[in-house]
């Protein structure tokens, strides 16, 4: 069976066996990898905290019938000022969750893995925050093609009255085009703040909280599970 | 597959954590060889087990009565608290004799992927143990994971403000192995957490 080198994200990990633990990473080339570390969680495994979630390596695999074994890890970024900090763990959690909902294996993935790359860097940079998660969350929808509408009706394409927002008609709706009863209220502002986190870099979104945050983040949240078909388990957090 | 009984026996087995189909298949067949009083024995120890043991009602260690033996032992510091994931974790700190305070087993770390909160953990009845006991400081012994660091950075959140200190197991090299071994991240954590001689 063949070895080959591969890099990527650590997004999760469970444990399997006695010691050992199924890690499974982002590869920008080969998409989701399953793999298995052996006596990982052994304090003198020679893997060290190098499997951890978050940390970008660089990996060498053994090939396996199911799974790949790791057989060697160096460390390419781990990310410690992002886990010395509670908030961008937490925000953190969630950017991989989604990840690892949307990642297919064995298919190139390079957008969605530079998505992680940048968010988590934005995150050890210090800037932390509601935004931030969902400025993230409205990209990874454009990079996974669920993008919701938010400059123009969703329906017919108009410009101005978009008062409602639809999660089954793909983002902001005016008020000729709503369902009867269909979308919820947004409030004013809500559609530009939005606007904005989808197409300000991350590195340029202001940390913290502002009152269009939290509803921000509760439009993006139900849109993005309710086109993943998927509850986002760590913002409930 | 086998006899009833016996293929009851292996399914039982392969459900304990670590063991698989084949080793369940030779447990079973091990203990359909023995004394007779020795598989008894194996099984009266289960069953006294689950009837006596259950779990301390202050910490959360498995107990034998109403509180665990740590928790009754009066020359124990009661100002100090170590907090642990899972029972199992009190048996390696004891062992270090390092240790005179007493416990707290949460029953997991937060997990934010896998839906654990800290409501899904012993945390209000720490916050209760607080006053009660006069507790001064609280030693974080989550394990050194992504998952055990939230866990401890959370405890420092919800604890600090009420004037308890929240200290952190140091990470460190372990002793006996080869110092180009430590990944950077234990190895940073080490050097900062350095000591003087
Ligand atoms: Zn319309
Ligand atoms: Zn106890």
């Amino acid at each position: 069976m063949a070895i080959r080198n591969d890099q990527g994200i650590v997004l999760r990990g469970y444990p399997f066996g006695d010691s050992h633990r199924i890690v499974v990473l982002l590869s920008p080339n080969n998409g989701k990898l399953r793999t298995v570390a052996k006596g990982v969680r052994k304090t003198k495994s020679r893997f060290g905290g190098r499997l951890e979630p978050f940390t970008h390596v660089d990996v060498v695999l053994y090939e396996g019938r199911n799974l790949d074994t790791i057989t060697q890890v160096s460390t390419i970024d781990n990310y410690r000022h992002l886990r010395a900090d509670l908030d961008a763990t937490l925000a953190a959690a969630t950017m991989v969750e989604v990840v690892d909902a949307v990642a297919q294996e064995a298919e190139p993935s390079q957008r969605l893995f530079l998505l992680l790359k940048r968010g988590l860097e934005t995150l050890d940079g210090g800037t932390t925050g509601p935004d931030v998660v969902t400025s993230f969350l409205l990209k990874l929808a454009t990079t996974v093609g669920i993008a919701p509408a938010l400059d123009r009706c969703a329906a017919c394409g108009r410009s101005n009255h978009l008062e409602r927002f639809s999660l089954s008609g793909g983002g902001a709706v005016c008020e000729w085009c709503r369902t009867e009863g269909g979308g919820m209220r947004l409030q004013p502002g809500l559609l530009d703040h939005l606007g904005h986190l989808a197409s300000t870099d991350l590195a340029s979104i202001t940390g913290g909280t502002n009152d269009l945050s939290g509803p921000a983040m509760g439009v993006t949240r139900r849109f993005v599970e309710y086109h993943l078909d998927r509850r986002l388990l760590s913002l409930d957090q | 597959m086998f006899e009833g009984p016996v293929q009851r026996l292996i399914d039982e087995l392969g459900r304990l954590p670590g063991i698989g189909q084949k080793t369940a298949q030779r447990l079973a067949f091990h203990l359909v060889t023995v004394d007779d009083a020795d598989a008894r024995r194996l099984g009266q120890a289960v069953l006294d087990m689950r009837d006596q043991v259950g779990f301390c009602s202050r910490c959360f260690n498995v107990a034998a009565a109403e509180e665990c033996a740590i928790c009754r032992d009066p020359r124990r510091d009661t100002s100090i608290v170590c907090v642990v994931e899972r029972p199992q974790d009190i048996v390696v700190v004891e062992r270090t004799q390092e240790f005179r305070g007493r416990y707290h087993v949460l029953g997991g770390a937060l997990s934010p992927i896998h839906g654990v909160g800290p409501g899904q953990l012993h945390i209000d009845e720490l916050k209760q143990r607080i006053p009660d006991e006069g507790i001064t400081e609280i030693i974080a012994a989550t394990n050194p994971t992504v998952e055990g660091d939230t866990t401890a950075m959370y405890l420092a959140r919800e604890f600090k403000p009420a004037g308890v200190k929240v200290t952190r197991l140091a990470s460190g090299l372990p002793v006996g192995g080869d110092l180009d071994y430590a990944d950077e991240l234990t190895l940073g954590r080490a050097l900062v957490g350095r000591s003087e001689l």
